[in-house]
């Protein structure tokens, strides 16, 4: 994609986003889910209806790399933002996978994770830099220092502090108020807008230790992980 | 343990989940657990989510077997999802079995792999194997062995 005037969209429409911090209340939710209640089609949103019994072939995951227009500016935003570590910036390589285009790639650390996020300015043949598209991931999820509810809502505070203006959040994903805006999992989340249009969305989780029935099937085949999770991330 | 103590800001302290768009999800559902055994955590729906209806989005959680979720598959009902925002995500084998219990699984399934790191100034660790494929919907998968510490 290299047109320069495509604009992402946003994970939530303009008008939706006016009413999101609603859904911490249980009479909006109740209105919103009043068409699929009063046809029959509503069912339970609830976690404990699947059981996570056995542990994946997968760890954990090492690396997520998403493209950018410019590497210095959204290396700022990360740092800004995240505290996330610039490790390196290469030179320009070859494309994996696309013949004659090219790619330059920066490498950004985290506390506790070497290079986890990889920021990519793509050149097409012609040496354009592309435009991301904003619909490939809906977002990437970081486990914030500290990783108890209170850092996840310091965190939120610090980033408002810092320029970046909340437009969802903090909520927690259950539904018990007053944070809970009726989702699944139990993690806290915060929504961000970045002042550069170019990541929109933050979003920033802290599990803590009161999550849903498949979690603590879970914690009884690996216990002694910690449950909690921080995150933010990015949909551009 | 990663205790934040003092004044100092609070930063990420390393990548927990990652939730990508699909255009059919039993599809994908079908391909990450048979591929991975990721375990089915939950869904979420327009009819069973305030949030997911406001959105016009549908999300099927995933679980490596110990947090609630840590891939989630998205599909959005207005909009298309496509390729343009994301190269690839890099994911960690359990053990050496595991890593060869999914490459033999991709094998099985006929999906065309690619040996080695995606990108080529990824850092390779000495004794470090790994490969590439894709999923149904052509986001680029890297599938790492740790060596072993």
């Amino acid at each position: 994609m290299t047109t320069a005037s495509y604009v992402p969209p946003s994970v939530l429409p303009p008008l939706a986003q006016k009413f999101a911090p609603l859904l911490k209340r249980t009479w909006f939710r109740e209105l919103v889910l009043a068409p699929p209640t009063i046809t029959g089609r509503r069912f339970s949103n609830k976690t404990e209806d699947y059981g996570v019994f056995m542990p994946s072939r997968v760890a954990r995951i090492a690396q997520v790399s998403i493209y950018v227009q410019d590497i210095a500016r959204s290396r700022r935003w990360y740092e800004k933002l995240a505290g996330l570590r610039h490790s390196r910036t290469c030179e320009e390589e070859a494309h994996p996978f696309k013949e004659g285009w090219r790619i330059r790639c920066c490498y950004m650390s985290a506390a506790q994770h070497e290079e986890c996020l990889v920021l990519v300015e793509e050149r097409d043949p012609d040496g354009k830099v592309t435009v991301p598209s904003g619909m490939s991931f809906f977002h990437t999820a970081f486990e914030l220092q500290g990783n108890r509810l209170e850092d996840t809502l310091a965190f939120a505070a610090q980033a408002k502090q810092a320029g970046f203006i909340p437009n969802y959040g903090p909520v927690r994903h259950n539904g018990e108020p007053p944070l809970g805006d009726g989702e699944t999992g139990g993690n806290v989340l915060l929504f961000l807008r970045s002042r550069l249009q170019q990541h929109r969305i933050l979003r920033g989780y802290g599990h803590d230790r009161e999550l849903s029935r498949p979690l603590r099937h879970c914690q009884r085949l690996v216990a002694g992980l910690t449950t909690a999770i921080i995150a933010f991330a990015v949909s551009s | 343990m990663n205790a934040h103590v003092g004044d100092a800001p609070i930063a990420a302290a390393k990548l927990q989940h990652h939730v990508i768009y699909v255009s059919d999800l039993n599809r994908s559902k079908d391909f990450y657990t048979k591929l991975f055994d990721l375990q089915f955590s939950a869904l979420n729906h327009p009819d069973s989510s305030a949030a997911m209806r406001l959105a016009h989005m549908e999300m099927h959680f995933f679980s490596f077997g110990f947090y609630h979720h840590d891939i989630c598959l998205v599909k959005h009902h207005k909009l298309n999802m496509d390729n343009g925002s994301m190269l690839h995500f890099s994911l960690v084998a359990r053990d050496r079995a595991a890593f060869d219990a999914i490459q033999r699984r991709a094998k099985e399934l006929a999906i065309p792999t690619r040996d080695g790191r995606l990108i080529a100034s990824a850092k390779a660790l000495p004794g470090q194997r790994a490969f590439c494929l894709q999923d149904p919907d052509h986001h680029w998968i890297e599938i790492i062995e740790e060596p072993a510490q």
